[in-house]
């Protein structure tokens, strides 16, 4: 029997997973920064921009940004790591990465380097970067573990990397109304507003099947890095796990 | 906040004053206020310093345990030898790393609202750098946490302001 994976609540073939994700990208990837902006009512920039707060990037430093979407937080990583340094962007799906290329260039940055590439197998080299990030990427990837482990294998000894991603919510009330409004208005402002339902009911069902803040932890520890911990954001609707390679 | 501000310090002060941080490449240094409940580990690789909370880190090479009067006169420039001499400090593991880092921890108190202006560049940056100050003036008081007392000040300025001590000892 296939091996099976979940896309959203419903389980499909493990090699089916990626080019269902990439459906749902390849349809969102031209309105992503707008919806990103409605349906996060902009929280999405505060805690992009808490990510680069805690990257503990300098000067000179280079970047690897996986699942980089529309480049917004490359666009800081390469204000902080200046002309000495580099980053690199990379995306499994084409649409999403031709869309962060534009918008990179529509602000004037032309030496953000392009990458496609699938996170479970990253073409870079043993022990070559500064800084691993992925901001909401991860729980798109098939085989979690394995992206992880490649993460951790690209990084350089005391090496950062950076995880955001959507988690588990803390408090109760806060996660009734945020389930009322992952199921029942994201999905409709999707509908509205890009004229894609089941692309934002995916988004909203993966979101519930994305490992929780503390299981998330151990994959990462597990993945060989030396420490990992974690800060929730606006009540655990995000959480930023930062992990250390000794 | 105050980790993450901390961090930003000492890593800020590394980049504009090129201190030599090789005695710290490798380390993890725990530093604990007892009387306080605080507990940080200093993470000192790939020439920067990572502040963790100390529940994550298991194995450290240098443990520093002082009290809050101890730690506000290592912030206030006094010498690692002189507390050590008066038995104000108590350090398990290499000496000469744990004064590095207490002489990083003294450079940055001193400068911390400039450090942290470098990063925001806005009125917010002073006025947190006050909220600091206030919120040492608790310490020095012998009054509550002043970790908590950093958070709640700073916490106080950005959601409610007008609720601040900062502004409000300056409308009195």
């Amino acid at each position: 029997m296939a091996k099976t994976t979940h896309f959203g609540y419903k389980e499909v073939g493990v090699d089916d997973k990626q080019g269902l994700v990439r459906e749902v990208f390849d349809s969102v990837a031209t309105n992503y920064d707008l919806m990103n902006d409605v349906l996060s009512m902009g929280a999405h920039r505060l805690w992009k921009r808490y990510t680069i707060a805690s990257s503990n990037v300098k000067e000179g430093d280079r970047i690897l940004d996986i699942a980089g979407g529309t480049g917004d937080l490359a666009l800081k990583f390469r204000e902080k790591v200046g002309d000495s340094g580099q980053v690199i962007l990379t995306d499994i799906n084409g649409a999403m990465l031709e869309e962060g290329r534009k918008s990179l260039i529509d602000r004037g940055v032309f030496d953000v380097e392009f990458v496609q590439a699938n996170a479970e197998r990253l073409p870079f080299e043993d022990n070559s970067f500064d800084c691993v990030s992925i901001a909401f990427g991860l729980r798109n990837v098939t085989d979690k573990e394995a992206a992880i482990r490649q993460m951790f294998r690209v990084l350089k000894k005391g090496g950062c990397l950076l995880i955001l991603e959507f988690s588990k919510v803390e408090n109760e009330m806060l996660e009734k109304f945020y389930d009322f409004y992952s199921f029942n208005v994201m999905p409709k402002l999707g509908g509205l507003l890009a004229d894609d339902e089941q692309s934002y009911q995916y988004l909203a069902e993966s979101i519930r099947k994305h490992p929780d803040q503390e299981a998330l932890k151990t994959m990462v520890i597990d993945a060989g890095f030396d420490l990992c911990e974690y800060q929730n954001l606006s009540g655990g609707i995000v959480a930023l796990h930062k992990a250390i390679k000794a | 906040m105050l980790r993450l501000s901390l961090e930003k310090a000492l890593n800020r002060l590394i980049e504009s004053s090129g201190i030599d941080i090789e005695t710290l490449e490798g380390k993890k240094i725990n530093l604990e206020l007892s009387e306080l409940n605080l507990a940080l580990v200093f993470v000192c690789t790939n020439s920067r310093i990572f502040v963790i909370d100390s529940r994550e880190v298991k194995n450290v090479d240098v443990d520093i345990k002082l009290n809050k009067d101890a730690f506000l006169s290592l912030l206030g420039g006094t010498s690692l030898d002189e507390l050590l001499d008066n038995e104000e400090v108590v350090i398990n593991g290499n000496v000469k790393v744990a004064k590095k880092l207490s002489e990083m921890l003294a450079l940055s108190s001193q400068d911390i609202e400039e450090i942290i202006s470098h990063y925001t560049c806005d009125i917010v940056a002073h006025q947190i750098g006050k909220a600091i100050s206030l919120a040492k003036d608790k310490i020095a008081n012998n009054t509550t946490n002043p970790i908590e007392a950093i958070k709640d000040e700073v916490s106080t300025i950005l959601i409610a302001p007008s609720r601040s001590h900062f502004f409000s000892n300056k409308t009195s």
